[in-house]
């Protein structure tokens, strides 16, 4: 059963349209990763999944329901970390997940019993009175988790859980995210971090101009680029490069320089190696290493977008 | 219950404000205290009067009169005039002009001939005030003897007690309040309304705070969040200010009146006032105009509504601008229902609060209905 459905999803903001026709479904036990540049849409949709947003045309549904004429039965159902910290500084963190619990219809012994357990469960557990100002970058967004979990939601929706926080936080969050989908829950993950994406999720979207333009697990969306390959050179002499002299050369789809390594995406079936070189030692640019990459979600990305992900 | 529960939450992120709990009951006491001390003397209604100094030239021949005068002379004695008989050769109205004496007075068998000090106008109209009662006793003490003696005894005998001369009768014979008195009331119908400032916050601040998705994404109604926030802003700045009258009332003795139950229900009313006014505000401009427009709005009504110097009846367009401060109508009422016992002038400013803030809460229900989120 899908845990999500979306159909023909439309919505504009006067003339703008954010959201373009978009179709989705998430199977439940799913970790569905959502990766679309800033503006490209991924926010509105999951702040219309969220009911925060109106609906300008198509139908969402949560467990089979259309979450507008069964809005109660969806939003007990889904589970919301937003991408900035939606907590109240001023309050113990048994009061913030405790608060946001009573609001799903917590109460008594089993609000106790599940404000604990979330708590517990981002490793906050021995931190109920402490107020979050006091908390560091990775526990606040830990305890954006727990208000987010203690109703038990079958569907959690984590936008961007990992921003601007030190690497052990975010090791604990997506161990967090990897138990929570253990447990039976269904996420939908967006991150700016591919390799987050990458490692957690089990199928993945990607959102341009406010439409899907490709989806399906890691391996389908790889294979979409076959007919590109990337191949990485480095280089020790970066400021005698001429960028578009390389884009010029034949079969050359894009040129970046990244530090001191140039990444071009040629056409497959092209081999032009040997003319990328020969450009290089034109421009006198002194070579360190060459390596063929195999694709990757990077790549899938910028090859259809046409856009780092962090554009 | 979702009710109850988020206006819990909002009264205990209230208390946990310490900043704004101080403000909103230090301000006003700190402000009794000071304007109610500095300005005592403004709302002082006595006259000092100072010495009463009469010079009296006595020419008098009937025993009668002189016996009476002697007994008139030593009752206002003990009342404060200093009374000096005129030597011989010395000018009398020329000593009041000098401003030696109060007044001068020539008694003779054809009666009392009087001259008061323009300097000291006060004090002069009560000696003279004595000497009429005087002349007018004796006059009257004269008829009576041809007929009833012992009668003209009594009315001598009466008019020689002392303090029996001048009678005070005033043409405004309402109570008024002393400066801490008037500073009490003024002070917390002021603290009252700015209730606003924090109501204006209500929705905003989720807003702000980002912690409106997480409201909205939950299962509980818009209706059921705005009602909890306006239940937890007006019972936290109610217990405010039954917290500033409670101490008024007892560390400085300000005066409630007897009709505490009336009191804190129109002061109830304006917190309503105050509440559902800065969340209307909020939704009626813009997040960065809320502020200013709140701030401008409160000072000019608290200050033409005599939260900082008492305002007597204006006339014109200032008059037409002090009349629409909530502050001037709740002050007016209050001072009505504690000085004149005056009932029927606080149901008029209970129900006009009332219905500006169900208008204003309706506005803003609708509004937020209307809008995706909040």
């Amino acid at each position: 059963m899908n845990v999500l459905e979306i159909r023909n999803l439309t919505k504009k903001f006067g003339d703008f349209i954010a959201v373009d026709n978009m179709n989705l479904s998430v199977s439940e036990g799913e970790i569905f990763g959502f990766l679309g540049a800033n503006g490209a849409g991924k926010s509105t949709t999951i702040n219309m999944i969220s009911s925060l947003l109106r609906i300008t045309k198509g139908e969402i549904q949560v467990l089979g329901r259309n979450i507008v004429k069964e809005n109660k039965f969806s939003k007990m159902n889904i589970g919301i970390v937003p991408q900035d910290l939606a907590i109240y500084e001023e309050m113990t963190a048994y009061e913030n997940v405790s608060f946001f619990a009573g609001l799903y219809g917590l109460r008594g012994s089993l609000l106790k019993e599940r404000t604990e357990e979330a708590l517990e469960f981002v490793g906050l557990g021995d931190k109920h009175k402490a107020l979050p100002k006091s908390f560091s970058g990775g526990m606040k967004r830990r305890l954006n988790i727990a208000c987010a979990i203690a109703h038990h939601p079958k569907l959690i929706i984590m936008d961007e859980p990992t921003v601007g926080i030190d690497p052990q936080s975010r090791n604990y969050i997506l161990n967090s995210v990897k138990k929570l989908n253990q447990m039976g829950c269904s996420v939908i993950y967006t991150s700016h971090y591919m390799e987050e994406v990458e490692d957690l999720c089990t199928r993945i979207a990607i959102v341009d101009h406010g439409k899907i333009i490709a989806e399906g697990t890691k391996e389908q969306l790889k294979s979409i680029i076959t007919d590109t390959k990337e191949t990485w050179i480095g280089v020790k002499n970066a400021e005698r490069l001429d960028l578009d002299a390389l884009k010029r050369t034949t079969g050359v789809n894009s040129v970046r320089l990244e530090e001191q390594t140039v990444k071009i995406v040629s056409k497959g079936e092209i081999n032009n190696l040997n003319w990328v070189i020969q450009q290089l030692i034109r421009d006198q640019v002194e070579i360190s290493s060459v390596e063929e990459q195999a694709p990757n979600l990077e790549t899938v990305f910028l090859t259809l977008t046409g856009r780092n992900l962090r554009d | 219950m979702n009710v109850l529960n988020i206006a819990l939450f909002e009264i205990k992120k209230s208390l946990r404000d310490k900043r704004t709990l101080i403000f909103m009951l230090a301000f006003p006491i700190v402000l009794i205290l000071i304007l109610g001390t500095a300005l005592t003397n403004a709302f002082h209604n006595g006259v000092a009067v100072g010495d009463m100094k009469l010079l009296v030239k006595n020419t008098a021949q009937s025993q009668q009169l002189q016996s009476y005068w002697n007994g008139f002379a030593q009752a206002i004695g003990k009342e404060g005039v200093e009374l000096t008989p005129a030597a011989n050769g010395i000018d009398g109205k020329e000593a009041v002009q000098n401003n030696q004496f109060t007044a001068y007075a020539e008694i003779d068998d054809n009666g009392v001939h009087f001259y008061g000090s323009s300097r000291q106008t006060i004090s002069s109209n009560i000696i003279q005030g004595m000497l009429t009662s005087f002349a007018d006793k004796y006059s009257l003490a004269a008829a009576a003897v041809k007929n009833d003696p012992e009668a003209a005894q009594a009315i001598i005998a009466g008019s020689m007690s002392a303090g029996s001369f001048v009678q005070e009768f005033s043409i405004d014979p309402d109570r008024k309040p002393g400066s801490i008195d008037y500073y009490a009331i003024a002070e917390s119908t002021m603290i009252a309304f700015y209730a606003c400032m924090s109501a204006s916050w209500l929705i905003r601040g989720e807003v702000k705070r980002k912690t409106a998705l997480r409201l909205v994404a939950a299962p509980i109604g818009k209706m059921e969040i705005f009602a909890g926030k306006v239940i937890a802003s007006t019972i936290i700045n109610f217990l405010c200010i039954l917290a500033v009258v409670v101490f008024s009332k007892y560390a400085f003795n300000a005066n409630w009146g007897q009709h505490l139950g009336f009191v804190f229900l129109l002061l109830f009313t304006e917190v309503l006032l105050a509440v559902s006014f800065g969340l209307g505000i909020a939704y009626l401009f813009k997040d960065d105009a809320v502020n200013a427009v709140m701030m401008i709005f409160v000072q000019v009504a608290s200050m033409i509504g005599g939260a900082y110097f008492p305002v007597d009846e204006a006339s014109g367009v200032f008059g037409a601008i002090a009349n629409v401060s909530p502050l001037r109508w709740a002050n007016e009422a209050l001072m009505s229902l504690i000085y004149n016992d005056d009932l029927q002038a606080v149901f008029p400013v209970i129900g006009l609060n009332t219905a500006i803030a169900a208008a204003f809460l309706a506005f803003v229900a609708i509004t937020m209905r209307k809008r995706e989120a909040f």
